[in-house]
This record gives C-alpha cells, structure tokens and sequence, in this order.
C-alpha cells in the first residue's frame, strides 16, 4: 500500500481579489497543489497555477542577442542594478498584488533611484482616492455591512465576475446578525449600464448610459433633497425610476454603495466618486449609509497604505527631486509613459503590456525593461531581465490589507519552484547592489 | 457588413480572470478576452454567425476579436470586449488630467472580417513592440 503524504493547510488567505477569502483549504504533496476547498474558480486556478510549468520563471534570464537566457542571481541583479542606476528617471510600478513587506521595499528602491513610484490604483480606483482626499468618505468594514445592511447598491461593478465571493461572504446572500434571513432580509440595486449577472439577480435594476453616472448621481442627490427636476429622464433612467430609488435610499435602516470601474474609468473620473460620496453623506440626514470601493487586486489596498505611510501619498509618485511630489495627472505610470517620460522601467508582480492602453505599451518597450514575476506575460516575454519570484500568499509569507483596508497575514502553504525568491527578497538584493554601485 | 455609432466598454468577466491565472499566453485566454460581446438583436443586423472575426475600430485604433452574442444583455448600441490586451488597442488613453486613463466608453465602429486573424497576446503586444 502506498501511503500519500498530504498536508492541508487550513484557513489559507486567498491572493486573487480585494475581498481576500480567507477559509480556504489547500491540500499540498510533494510540494504541488494538489486540491483547493472554498476558493472561487478564479482563486482556485491561481493556486493551481503556481505549480511548476511552462508558464512558471523557476530561474533568472537575461536577454542576450534577441533572446532571454538563463543566468544565475548574481548576473541578473547586477545586470538590473545597473540598468536602473543609469536611468535617470526609472519607473518602479506594480506593487499590488504582492505582500507589504515587499511594497515597503518598493518605495525604499524609488527614493535611492530618484525615480517614479506608482501602483495598480493608478488604472483602477485612483480617482477613488483622489475623491476621497477632496472629500472624505464614510465607510466601514466588510462585516458590518454584512450584519446589519438592509440596502445594497452595487454602481458600475460586477461582483458575480470581478468578486465571485463577495456577494455569498458579505453583500447578498450571508445571513448576517441583524439580518438573519440573508438575501432575504436585502434589497439590491445595481446600477450599470448592461444588464450584468450581478442585476440580474437584483431586485432593482437602473440602466445608466455609459459615461452619464455623473448626471446620474446629481440627480438623486437633488430629488432626496427633495427638489422637483424639470425633466423626464436623466442620464437614460426615467424620472419615476430615479423617484423611487431616491425613495428606497432614504427610507431603508442601513444603505451600503459598493462601487467599481464603472465610475472610475469612464469620463469624469474622480467626480463620479466626488458625487457618490456626497450623495452618501446626503443620506445620512435620513438613514444611515456608507460607501465602499470594490478593490481589485487583492493588496492594492495595502499598496496605497504602505506607499501613505512611507511617502504621504498612496499613489503616482515622483522622488525625482529627492523628495516625493504628488499629482496622478503627470506622475501616473501610464501618464509619464505616454508623454516618454521616463528611460526604463522595474515591473513587480504585474503586467502593464496586458492591461495598460497600447499607446504607453509602445513607449514602455522603447526603454530596458525589468520584470519581477513568477508567470510568463506579455510583460516578461519582451522584457531584457526577467527576475522570478515565489507568489505571495502562497510560496511568501505577509501582510494584505482587504478592500475595507483590514490587514491579515497571508500564509505559506508551499515551496517556490527553482531558484525563485520572494518579492521583498529580489527588491532587498536590488537596493544592496545599486548602494553599492553608487557607493552610498 | 459593418455597424457604426456603438459605445464600447471594457471589463472583468470571471472567465477572462481564470485565463489570465492559468497562463497569459495560451489560447485560453485567447478565448476569454479576444472577444467582442454584441447585444442580440444588434448582432442580428450583421448578419453573420457567432465565432466570426470582427473589427473594432475606435479613434484610439483598431483590434481583431472573435464576435459573439452578450449573455448580460439587452444593451442595444453597446458592444463589450473583456479587460486584457485586446480590448487595451482600443481605449482612450486619456484620463482628463486623473492619472487613469478611460477605459469605458469609447464611440466604435464594427467590421465583420472576410479574412483576417485573431491574434493571441504575445503576438498582438510584438506588434506593440516593433512599433
């Protein structure tokens, strides 16, 4: 008889998304992945997917007449330190989907590069921030929303495919302390201009115009403050329906606004949130509500706080006079890429060729590209070093903050294949050679 | 046939995040995110079948993409096509001073291809880097 060696690693942390699971059970032999329980498919495949494979980086490469080749630690670091202490003006960009510690060493490399600091946010929810700074926002964490809110509006996100989990962990189906009839005990709005998975199973859902959620959102704001609009419809929605939802905000005991994508990248940005937070407060002359954004990557919200607390900004950052300036509209890695701002760049745990527009994409490749990643991308196919990395909150050790910016400590479930290094331990080997270097 | 005057948005869908874990150069995420969704009854007026290659150009330029029918409709006059390099040809790179650019709500236009191939992302982001 043969007798399996199979660990389970329970209440395992999942790194996919900003809801950030963390019941998961993970079955490990012979340090492979071998079963995952509780994930969603999404969770699920990226635990599978950091078994060994083609896909998977198990050594350093640099390339070498057209080609990535094979090299040992030493040659890349060096090979990287020095394109980086050359640059006069490197982009560091990525961050989000690795462990603090990690990011921590992120902002102490862009500070001794003089270079520009920026994370995912910046493609994502930075206009979430920018409003909040202009603003502020009441909000709460996840389990209060679970256990007591009666209303659930979801504007321009789609959790059924971006969250699979939060609607069963947090937002529709939980039974909840004060709402123990889970779905039941809820009405859900959603707001988007498709008719999503996520509306399908709403009880109301307003069809927005794509690009008006602005015009939108003033107007429920103005009919729950009770003015009367001269208007038929606004923004593709019928007045009666617009009455109605102003109807149902104020009337309920605790409202919740998630919201995603929609507001933030289409036109007017930061002033959809602006609106949304206002509307917010509004209503908290008449019930109790708070909004939260629906956040991506499972740490980018701990990229903007360890980014807050090492520099005062949570974002698009330029420590090109020594010190760090402030201003998403000319420090954002897709803005100093456009305008060919910068002379090379340092990519961690992201893939900025897949999901940046594909006029920064052209200027990214004009200059040497480094890239730290465990998986073949767009990104690391093309790039001159790339530097692989053991995945964070499975082969690493850390901390990620949830998208209610609740830090919990990812755990390690198993061994990075090949030569791998963790993200902190790649950026630390970096920072140590480029001193050396410029002799500091 | 082609249609004009149509609003593009751009997207997560849980298939095109399994893909993007799975591997980012294989044919899988090819299938998720190399796709253009189009409302019923507006794929009805380009009279072709599902699966055909279609062109979809905006003013920020153009991308070839499987089509097929949206199952998160109706949504007249609105196509969608997956979060990922395809749909990144065609967004507006703009981000009216925000820092991100607009990723949602392009005007497009649409060709139904008579030849012409779907390309998978190393491929499409080679043409990117010999640019």
């Amino acid at each position: 008889m043969v007798i399996k060696k199979i660990k389970t690693v329970y209440d395992v942390i999942c790194p996919f998304c900003g809801t950030l699971c963390d019941d998961l059970e993970v079955d490990i032999e012979n340090n492979k992945v071998i079963e995952v329980r509780n994930g969603c498919q999404i969770g699920v495949k990226k635990f599978f997917s950091s078994n060994p494979s083609e896909h998977r980086y198990e050594k350093p490469l640099i390339r070498k007449d057209g080609e990535l080749k094979e090299a040992t630690w030493d040659e890349a670091i060096d090979k990287a330190a020095e394109i980086l202490t050359k640059a006069k003006r490197p982009l560091l960009y990525g961050f989000s989907s690795t462990e603090c510690e990690a990011q921590s060493k992120g902002v102490e490399l862009a500070e001794l590069l003089g270079g520009i600091l920026d994370n995912t946010a910046s493609v994502c929810h930075g206009p979430t921030l920018l409003a909040k700074q202009d603003v502020g926002a009441p909000s709460s964490t996840l389990g209060e929303f679970k256990n007591r809110a009666d209303l659930v509006v979801f504007w321009g996100c789609n959790p059924v495919h971006a969250h699979p989990r939060h609607l069963g962990r947090y937002s529709e189906f939980v039974r909840g302390y004060f709402r123990v009839d889970g779905r039941n005990d809820r009405y859900i709005v959603v707001i988007d201009p498709r008719n999503t998975h996520t509306a399908q199973i709403a009880d109301l859902y307003v069809k927005v115009n794509p690009n008006e959620d602005y015009e939108l959102l003033n107007a429920i704001r103005a009919v729950v403050r009770g003015v009367e609009l001269d208007a038929t419809e606004v923004s593709g929605v019928p007045m009666e329906q617009i009455k109605e939802l102003a109807d149902k905000l104020k009337n309920c005991k605790y409202g919740v606004i998630f919201f995603g994508m929609g507001l933030t990248q289409s036109l007017a940005h930061h002033r959809n949130i602006d609106a949304a937070i206002c509307l917010t407060r509004e209503l908290n002359d008449h019930t109790k509500f708070l909004i939260i954004p629906m956040r991506g990557h499972y740490n980018v919200a701990g990229a903007n706080q360890v980014f807050a607390w090492n520099t005062g900004y949570a974002y698009s950052i330029d420590f090109s006079r020594g010190y760090p300036r402030y201003n998403p509209g000319e420090f954002s890695a897709v803005e100093v890429l456009l305008k060919d701002q910068v002379d090379a760049s340092l990519i961690v745990a992201s893939d900025p060729a897949s999901n940046f527009p594909a006029a920064s994409v052209r200027q990214m490749f004009k200059h040497p590209l480094i890239v730290i990643d465990p998986h073949e991308s767009p990104t690391t196919v093309f790039a001159d070093i790339v530097l692989p990395a053991a995945i964070a909150g499975i082969e690493a050790e850390g901390t990620a903050y949830r998208m209610d910016n609740v830090p919990l400590r990812l755990r390690k479930v198993k061994e990075a294949p090949g030569e791998s290094l963790t993200d902190k331990k790649i950026l630390e080997k970096l920072i140590e050679k480029i001193k050396e270097k410029i002799g500091e | 046939m082609s249609m004009n005057n149509l609003i593009l948005l751009t997207g997560r869908t849980i298939n095109q995040g399994v893909a993007l874990e799975g591997g980012k150069t294989t044919m899988e995420n090819v299938r998720a995110a190399a796709i253009c969704a189009f409302d019923k009854d507006d794929f009805k007026k380009l009279d072709t079948l599902v699966g055909t290659p279609v062109k979809v150009i905006t003013d920020f330029g153009e991308v070839i993409v499987y089509s097929t029918i949206s199952e998160e409709g109706p949504h007249p006059g609105i196509i969608f096509i997956p979060m990922g390099p395809w749909a990144n040809q065609v967004v507006n790179p703009d981000s009216q001073s925000s820092g991100t650019p607009t990723f949602k709500g392009m005007r497009a236009k649409v060709e139904v291809m008579k030849s012409g191939k779907v390309l998978n992302a190393v491929e499409l982001i080679k043409s990117l880097k010999e640019a």
